[in-house]
């Protein structure tokens, strides 16, 4: 039998490399709804799904196919949709269903200029927040990793596959439109050395199972049965008891918020996923993330040639935002310039709360459209470097 | 403090058969209609031979969904407000093999819902839906719904409904649906074989029932507590497709119309359009 998986090098964009980690993650199911610059990974699903016995659908809008997607989930199906921008918008109406519920799925985000249709085709960064707290009612942890090149963005998706079935969340690939739409080198390898998770399934019958483990919220690796596997299982909106049962209970509620969170802030060490460089003897560290950490790194090199000790540091995982990396880079330097691309200071602001003061911290904002130039982060650098 | 079922410990055979017993009795309201349609349902599953292996109960939000979710014995997957089909569409591309049947209002299908509902009506996917239509929201407490009848008196229409109701049926019919029906609750032999013959169709069935609300839209609508002066409403209100070829168009004006709308089984759907398109696209 064929491999669904391609093996191979291949000059794709970051957008196609998404949908190749997918498939070689398992999954079977796409719904998304067009949009620019996300488009491509859509295009390739929906050529390549068919060709591994997979369902992809274009559906009528993005709550719709984030919809579909978490439902396909519970019937069995590894299921990933895509947007940028406005569609993230509306995306995450659904998103409180599959947290809810506590449903495995990937939501991938290719970020564009916003604010609302901003600029379409070109980047921008300004997401960051509105993935980790756009799903209203609170009482939830997200999990997102950021890619910067085509082959993190198939490394990644893959582990964000993973780490759904492993917390049982939607997990977010926070992307943006200058990794999707960069046409670089791809290496697929072969099946045996990729690490592709199943979906746990319970180990003990329907009447001993609990579908919803509150009284244990930090448990992870928990099963998760689909419909027609003799469960009986019970998907709601409402806060349910463990068996999915919709209740008003402050003890219920109460302990619903906790899993939601717990499940995710206690294992917090299985999440942590930065990069360093140059970080071992730096006074003065860059922090960028996505496309926008490639001229960073760039400006960083030219620093270190003009013999300023500047170091690169880049969440992978952007949320749970990793708090004791940041930390610890915060005591090891005097100032950290954070470059992104939006002006209103996400990632920055984040940076400041987990420096703990221990550094001075800037941000180099920029409203999108371009990525930052290397020159213009080494301008930056020799006017803050002390 | 006891309930009524444990009062009683005196289930319906269908209940005890085929809903989680535990989960008895229901929180419909006092004369509510829903029950009318949830055992025209079961007896319609139990004259097929449905299992809680084989069907999932879908619902949305709303009292057709809220009062039905979580009671059947096997799967049940209850959506946000208005994705109903668009849940449905996710699973029943995933398993093509089970039955689903879903449970809406008309505010879930007919306001927040309605361009998921054309579209499933569109893809004609293979789900058997049942429109519980009792004119008004009634688990948020009796607002105007898109199905209120012009001149309704609701919570948000204190002044009267300025707006005309929504045909349903005529819409998923224009939409592409294979079968479409309209019945009152009180048609209970009818609405039975109905379901039966939408959950045998290939292609999207939709059954909408009219049925009463004596806590919302008796108490707002039509000044009233009873069931009865709802059911009479309904049943003044309403006109079978035969009769209505001899009425006037004035005298059809406000009046639902009761029957069989579509049956177009030979119609293909998404489910087995898929299953035909993957014979030809799969490469493994």
């Amino acid at each position: 039998m064929p491999s669904a998986i391609k093996p191979g090098k291949y000059f794709v964009q970051g957008d196609e490399a998404i949908a190749e980690g997918a498939i070689a993650a398992g999954c079977r199911f796409f719904a998304g709804y067009p949009i620019t610059p996300s488009s491509e990974t859509s295009e390739t699903m929906a050529r390549r799904l068919p060709e591994v016995g997979g369902v992809c659908l274009q559906m009528e809008d993005e709550l719709a196919s984030i919809h579909a997607v978490g439902a396909a989930s519970v019937g069995g199906l590894k299921a990933m949709t895509i947007s940028s921008g406005p569609g993230i918008s509306l995306k995450l109406e659904g998103l409180g269903w599959g947290i809810k519920n506590e449903i495995p799925y990937v939501v991938v985000d290719i970020q564009r200029a916003g604010p609302s249709n901003g600029v379409a085709t070109r980047v921008g960064q300004g997401d960051f927040y509105t993935i980790r707290y756009g799903s209203a009612g609170g009482n939830n942890c997200l999990i997102a990793l950021s890619p910067k090149s085509t082959q993190e963005a198939f490394d990644l998706t893959i582990e964000c596959f993973n780490l759904s079935e492993i917390f049982r969340c939607p997990v977010f690939l926070l992307s943006d439109e200058t990794v999707g739409h960069t046409r670089e080198l791809l290496v697929i390898p072969q099946d045996s050395q990729l690490n592709v998770m199943k979906r746990i399934k319970p180990t003990v019958p329907p009447d001993k199972f609990v579908m919803y483990p509150l009284d244990t919220p930090g448990v992870i690796n928990y099963p998760f049965p689909n419909i027609g596997e003799g469960y009986g299982i019970c998907v709601s909106p409402y806060t349910h008891t463990p068996k999915g049962y919709a209740s008003t209970a402050q003890d219920i509620q109460e302990k619903m918020a906790r899993r939601l969170v717990l499940k995710i802030t206690e294992n917090l060490e299985k999440l942590v996923r930065v990069e360093r460089q140059k970080m071992e003897d730096a006074d003065f560290a860059v922090i960028a993330y996505g496309g926008n950490a490639r001229p960073a790194v760039a400006a960083v090199d030219m620093a270190r040639e003009k013999g300023m000790k500047v170091g690169f540091f880049r969440p992978i995982i952007v949320w749970p935002f990793p708090d004791g990396e940041v930390l610890q880079v915060a005591e090891n330097v005097k100032t950290i310039l954070v470059c992104e691309l939006n002006i209103d200071g996400q990632l920055s602001r984040e940076v400041s709360r987990a420096a703990k003061g221990k550094a001075e911290v800037y941000h180099l904002g920029s409203g999108g459209v371009e990525p930052h130039l290397p020159s213009q982060i080494l301008s930056e650098i020799r006017r803050l470097y002390k | 403090m006891s309930t009524v079922g444990e009062t009683l410990k005196v289930l319906h055979p269908l209940v005890a058969k085929y809903l989680r017993n535990e989960r008895m009795p229901h929180m419909a309201c006092p004369g509510c209609g829903i029950g009318q349609v949830v055992h025209a349902t079961l007896l319609a599953i139990d004259e097929l031979g449905l299992t809680p292996k084989n069907t999932v109960w879908v619902q949305g939000v709303g009292c057709s969904s809220r009062i039905t979710y979580s009671t059947w014995m096997g799967d049940n997957v209850d959506a946000h407000h208005g994705r109903i089909f668009a849940v449905a569409t996710g699973l029943k591309m995933a398993r093509p093999d089970m039955n689903f049947i879903l449970f809406t209002g008309d505010g879930d299908c007919g306001a927040i819902g309605g361009n998921h509902f054309i579209h499933a009506c569109r893809r004609n996917l293979d789900v058997t839906a049942i429109l519980f239509n009792n004119g008004i929201y009634g688990m948020t407490g009796g607002q105007v719904a898109p199905t209120s009848p012009l001149g309704a008196v609701t919570t948000t229409t204190p002044y009267g409904n300025i707006e005309d109701p929504f045909d349903m049926c005529q819409l998923a019919v224009a939409a592409g649906a294979s079968y479409v029906a309209r019945w009152r609750s009180t048609d209970f032999k009818a609405m039975v074989n109905s379901i039966k013959k939408g959950i045998q169709t290939k292609g999207l069935a939709f059954i909408e029932v009219l049925l009463q609300c004596p806590t919302n839209f008796g108490r707002y609508v039509l000044k009233t507590s009873q069931a009865q002066d709802v059911l009479k409403w309904i049943k003044e209100h309403s006109v079978s497709k035969k009769e209505a070829e001899k009425l006037s168009k004035e005298e059809l004006a406000g009046k639902y119309l009761l029957g069989e709308f579509v049956y177009r089984p030979e119609r293909s759907g998404i489910v087995e359009r898929y299953q035909d398109f993957l014979k030809k696209h799969q490469k493994e």
